[in-house]
């Protein structure tokens, strides 16, 4: 068992030693300002800073969703063609980009890294905008498939020039759709559609879909934790 | 007489004599430096640092890291980032090769299975199959080309040398050129060594292995003129006796005989076979005899010629014409010390069962034994049953022991002037006597291909980094002449090169790539390049209809009968003053290859459940008769060698031997492997590799060993009360019993109903659970490092396992009953229960361990802080704390070996077994993704198939022992299994409700003890 060798003095025993006696006027003023701290620290833990809303990265290529996504009205499935079956919607190989852009601008200054790129076989290295913790397993197959619609994490990326976090991504946030996710149902052949408006009562028709496709989302832990 | 002495199943001796050693195993969660935080020092400082990170908390972590995406420029079609894929390749080990399946996650390996569709898989594999991953990733690996004298080169200047130096060869015909190369079923290889005979006609060829199986070989040649390789179907023999052979773990079929050996023990079958041991040292196989006689190693040989003796003279069996030329011997044999100890019930097993038995003899035998084998199984009318034959490869190599004195003699008389080696070790595995390190400094240019610049590369003129096996191209042979193709995962990590790569440039030819290679063989025997073929046979993994056909060689005895009667007279045990030192395989380093392989040297043999070290292993009777206890080092000496081992009591050891485990002791395997453990080598001299008389003599110090046999012991004690309910934590029943009464076979006692403190859940979904037959596991520990592989679980060192901190999420505990002198063994793997009323949940103050949905325990890493209250309060003992932050100093090259679908864990929390969660939602997720879009637009995935998800432990089983499935489907094979009369729940009358289930273990004893 442990022995506790502590200095007699008297009749208590002394657990400190005697410089501590000098602090003992501190030890107001801590106590008074802890609660300001608690509260500061509690603030900052929620801030959009902590949580990373906004961050908006500048990407080895101006690339912009808007003039693709949104002008254009290319489907998010030509590039991010993994997405409906995989967790990652993978950022697509450059072969993808030069796929148009062979014959479209070919020697716009912009273009430079992807041309050099796909001469060379280098990747390019793009910036992750959402980025999960490491101990955090999203799939974005499972919520694809069952009408959950890319605008409701990425919120209008068909009206980003450059693409930023919109929505917080902490887990209170993903428990808020998991708990009610009515209203962030769409059909499955609206997924994609990033102007969507529902014909009607959204709540309505998010329980009949939810209803239809048999979601019951998870709570827990080890739906995302493993 | 305590409680524990009187039941029957115990896990050591320090059990059995409930010793203080035991009792704080038992009583303290963390034995002997579990009060370290309570020391007033170190808990002041730890009151500061608490003090200091309070403080510093808010200012960490205030920015996200950076982290980049990286996608091809161009992405191989069908290639989807994220999604595993599957290659099908081979790990050959001394000739024969096991196919294999491996996972690649975006382009990086990260898991190994069985190939499923191999013959000598079947989709098991064993521990070494498995670690072969780590091996891939060691840092110790040798990354360039070493020349001796000027240090790291590059490959580049080793192939200007090579091509001046072969050059100047060839024009003398190779004269003074040798090779010493690792056994190899390699097509390619072979062809390759016929072009370099070819080109250096006075070049000799040497094949060495430390661990070979040569004596099989030679046995089979005194028999029938020629070697054959024996092959056995153990599935459809009655009796099966092993003399010595360990077919579970250490034969080239080991995997294949295991699944075989459990086919043909199935309760609930029409056959049941009974296994008959004959051994010395306690081997895995000898764990799982229903009968075991344990003799000195010299005596086997006569036991074999007593057996047939005994069979011919008093079971009546009759001698085929051919072998009448024993008749001497057999006469002899009748007056042989041995012949009382051959079992008149093993006689009776085998007799009169033409075609239903098998006699299998190991590699410790002397060929005129092995050659007495082919005998017993003629004489029992199994060949053509459950013995075949096939003709061996390479018939006219010199044995490995002659082979090796060979080339020493030539370089002693120098005559070797540019020696090869490919693989091996010779410096460190060589008959002790020929000093091979000191005629290798003689030789003036030797070339050395190894995965680590170990002892041997030490001593040569030039190192070639060794290509992993999951950076090679290559081919192999398996047991039964199958070709299996090896095929990389990724490109050499450090530019290492292949045996067929290395030959190729020293014979100067093209093509020089072993892809090229390969494909040369594979279309060689052919007539035209098939590319369908070709590519069918890489996506099996194995190529069809190139197995060896079945031969019928004639039986004689001419060359032999008359050594039988000469090897009855040699005596048949050792003498007074001496000891027989019994040379044997390490139970996962094998012969020493793997020392630098963490996962091996920490995964517990199964017997002596010994970590990073050997031991001098003794029967119980022979310590007590030389006072010798656990720890005590003593010295062995052979001739002028000596070595100094620490002993270990092992039940089961035969009296008077010691067992000693090679592979251990290496000088220069690496940072993990170098210093673990005792060279047993130094004292294997001669041709004889088997046995040695030696003499045994304490130091009077001690040593310690680090053995997690007691470690997580199961609190069986306390009251009387409970002891007399019975806490069985193994259980088993006589195969008679069984048959007689299913129902009542298990003794289940009836325990007051408990009364519910909470309201039960309901799992209306999946409720999963697994069931382990301990009629099937064997214990070889594949499911152990299956498990350390896929779920990212540190290796610790010995000094932490010796504290009780190993990290393995399942663990096989090993128990023996009955007699310490002939005990029986129990292997049992135990790992969470994911109980419903989960102990460890009920005492977690944050929420850290909770149920899901459908009944998973799961733990939740970022919510523990560390109390282990959970640990304390689970009666399994399943839970493992992270003491450390095992993963901090890694570099980037180990951090590759992580699987990216589990998280590393940190200093300070808990972790168990999660019923691979990771597995569990993978195919969940696809199960559902695969919609069937139906005529209303109903989205629905189809339900999750029995058998679909598999657990990494139950994956890797040889044996299939482990089922994991939904208990709410009756149907499924874990269903089932649950509601088998054998299935019992360990613990049960505590309430926890485990979700896994035991299958009673049968034995099927027979005979006189076993009607009793």
């Amino acid at each position: 068992m442990a022995r506790f060798a502590m200095q007699v003095h008297g009749k208590r025993p002394l657990i400190f030693p005697k410089w501590v006696d000098a602090l003992r006027p501190v030890v107001g003023g801590v106590a008074a300002i802890a609660p300001v701290y608690a509260i500061a620290l509690l603030y900052y833990g929620g801030s959009p800073r902590t949580t990373d809303v906004g961050y908006m990265p500048e990407q080895p290529v101006p690339y912009s969703h808007e003039v693709h996504a949104g002008n254009l009205g290319i489907d998010c499935r030509y590039c991010h063609s993994t997405v409906e079956q995989t967790a990652h919607a993978a950022v697509p190989p450059t072969q993808t980009c030069m796929n148009c852009h062979a014959g479209i601008y070919p020697e716009s200054p912009k273009l430079v890294p992807i041309r050099e790129s796909f001469s060379t076989g280098m990747p390019v290295r793009w910036i992750r905008v959402h980025d999960l913790p490491d101990y955090v397993y999203f799939d974005h197959s499972a919520h694809v498939t069952r009408g959950v619609g890319c605008v409701e994490c990425h919120d209008r990326v068909d009206k980003m020039e450059t693409v930023y976090q919109a929505q917080p991504l902490s887990m209170g946030w993903c428990l808020d759709c998991h708990r009610n996710p009515d209203t962030h149902l769409r059909p499955l052949d609206q997924v994609t559609n990033m102007a969507w408006a529902p014909p009607g009562d959204r709540a309505e028709l998010g329980a009949r879909l939810r209803e239809q496709y048999g979601i019951a989302p998870s709570e827990d832990c080890s739906t995302c934790h493993r | 007489m305590s409680p524990l002495a009187q039941r029957s199943f115990w896990r050591s001796l320090e059990q059995r004599a409930d010793t203080p050693e035991f009792r704080q195993f038992v009583e303290r969660e963390f034995p002997a430096w579990a009060d370290e935080m309570l020391e007033p020092a170190s808990r002041r400082r730890f009151l500061q640092l608490m003090g200091a990170s309070m403080a510093l908390a808010g200012m960490t972590a205030c920015r996200w890291p950076v982290e980049p995406i990286v996608p091809f420029a161009h992405r191989p079609e069908g290639f989807v980032p994220g999604e595993p894929l599957h290659y099908a390749t081979a790990l050959e080990l001394s000739g024969a090769a096991v196919g294999l399946v491996v996972t690649s996650y975006d382009g990086r390996p990260i898991k190994v299975e069985g190939n499923p569709d191999h013959a000598y898989s079947l989709g098991g594999t064993l521990a070494w199959h498995q670690a072969a991953l780590l091996e891939l990733y060691d840092p110790d690996r040798s990354q360039h080309v070493v020349a001796r004298e000027t240090g790291p080169a590059l490959w580049d200047e080793f192939v200007g040398f090579a091509r001046a130096h072969f050059d100047a060869l060839s024009a003398t015909g190779g004269r003074g050129l040798a090779v010493l190369a690792e056994s190899s079923s390699s097509p390619s290889r072979a062809d390759l060594r016929a072009r370099f005979q070819a080109a250096f006609p006075q070049a000799r060829w040497h094949e060495y292995e430390p661990l070979s199986r040569d004596t099989v070989r030679e046995g089979a040649r005194l028999a029938f003129g020629r070697p054959y390789r024996t092959h056995v179907a153990l599935d459809r023999a009655e009796t099966i006796l092993a003399l010595d052979e360990d077919f579970l773990l250490h034969h080239p079929a080991a995997v294949r005989y295991a699944r075989d050996f459990v086919a043909g023990r199935d309760p609930d079958g029409a056959t049941f076979s009974r296994l008959w041991v004959v051994e010395t040292n306690l081997s895995l196989t000898g764990s799982a005899a229903d009968r075991r006689i344990a003799l000195p190693n010299r005596a086997l040989p006569a036991f074999a010629t007593c057996l047939l003796s005994k069979l011919v003279h008093e079971a009546g069996a009759k001698l085929p014409p051919g072998l009448e030329g024993l008749r001497p011997a057999l006469e002899a044999a009748r007056s042989h010390p041995v012949y009382g100890r051959v079992d008149a019930d093993l006689v009776l097993d085998l007799a009169g069962k033409p075609g239903r038995t098998v006699v299998l003899a190991g590699p410790r035998l002397t060929p005129e034994a092995h050659a007495l084998v082919h005998a017993l199984n003629e004489t029992l009318g199994n060949i053509g049953r459950t013995v075949r034959y096939t003709e061996e490869p390479d018939p006219d190599r010199p044995p490995h022991a002659t082979a090796i004195r060979e080339l020493a003699h030539a370089m002693g008389h120098n005559l070797v002037e540019t020696l090869v080696i490919l693989g091996g070790n010779p410096v460190y595995d060589a008959p002790a006597d020929l000093g091979f390190g000191d005629l290798l400094a003689r030789v003036k240019t030797s070339i050395r291909l190894a995965t680590y610049e170990d002892e041997t590369s030490r001593a040569c003129t030039w190192h070639v980094p060794r290509a992993h096996v999951l950076e090679s191209w290559g081919d192999a042979r398996d047991f039964a002449g199958t070709v299996c193709l090896v095929q990389p995962l990724i490109e050499p990590l450090h530019a290492g090169k292949t045996d067929l790569e290395l030959l190729a440039q020293l014979l100067g030819e093209a093509p020089s790539s072993a892809y090229e290679i390969v494909r040369r063989t594979f279309a060689a025997g052919r007539g035209e390049p098939d590319e369908r073929a070709w590519h069918a046979a890489l996506r099996a993994g194995v190529v069809e209809g190139s197995a060896w056909p079945d031969a019928r060689p004639t039986l004689g005895t001419q060359a032999w009968g008359e050594r039988i009667v000469a090897a009855l007279g040699a005596p048949a045990a050792p003498g007074p003053e001496t000891f027989e030192l019994v040379f044997g395989p390490a139970a996962s380093l094998v012969d020493g290859r793997f020392a630098n392989n963490g996962w091996l040297q920490e995964l517990a043999d199964p017997l002596t459940k010994l970590t990073w070290d050997n031991a001098a292993v003794l029967a119980p009777e022979t310590a007590t008769e030389l006072r010798l206890v656990q720890g005590d080092v003593v010295q062995i000496a052979r001739g002028g060698a000596r070595i100094e081992l620490p002993v270990f009591v092992l039940p089961g050891q035969a009296p008077r031997t010691i067992g000693a485990a090679l592979g251990y002791g290496r000088t220069r395997a690496g940072r993990v492997g170098s210093g673990a453990g005792f060279d047993v080598y130094a004292l294997r001299v001669g041709e004889e590799g088997a046995w040695a008389d030696v003499q045994l003599e304490r130091t009077g110090r001690t040593y310690p060993l680090a053995t997690t046999q007691d470690h997580f012991a199961i609190d069986t004690l306390g009251a009387q009360e409970r002891a007399e309910r019975a806490v069985t934590l193994v259980r088993e029943v006589e195969l008679e019993a069984w048959r007689h009464d299913p129902a009542h076979a298990l003794h289940r006692e009836h325990a007051v109903p408990p009364i519910e403190l909470w309201k039960p859940h309901d799992y209306p979904g999946e409720r999963w659970g697994m069931a382990i037959d301990l009629n099937a596991c064997t214990g070889c520990g594949a499911c152990v490092v299956a498990c350390q592989a896929e779920n990212n679980i540190p290796v610790v060192g010995k000094a932490e396992v010796a504290r009780g901190r190993e990290m393995h999420w399942i663990r096989i505990d090993r128990y023996f009953a009955g007699d310490p002198d002939a005990p029986e063994v129990v292997h049992q793997p135990l790992t969470c229960h994911h109980c419903e009323n989960a102990p460890c949940e009920q005492v977690c103050p944050v929420a850290a361990t909770v149920h899901d949905a459908e009944g998973l325990n799961v733990m939740v890493y970022n919510r523990c802080i560390g109390t282990r209250y959970c640990n304390n309060n689970c009666p399994y003992k399943v839970r493992r704390f992270n003491w450390f932050n095992n993963h901090k100093s890694e570099s980037a090259l180990e951090v590759m070996v992580y699987n990216p679908e589990v998280t590393v864990r940190s200093r300070g929390v808990m972790e168990k077994c999660t019923f691979c969660v990771q597995r569990i939602q993978h195919v969940r997720i696809h199960a559902r993704n695969e919609q069937v879009r139906g005529e209303n637009g109903r989205a629905e995935g189809r339900l999750i198939r029995d058998g679909e998800i598999v657990p990494a432990c139950a994956q890797a089983c040889p044996t299939r022992a482990i089922a994991f499935g939904d208990l709410n489907d009756p149907a499924s094979r874990v269903g089932r299994q649950h509601g088998s009369e054998r299935a019992y729940k360990m613990l049960d009358e505590f309430n926890v409700r485990p979700r896994t289930a035991y299958l009673a273990r049968v034995r099927n004893r027979g005979g006189h003890e076993g009607a009793a």
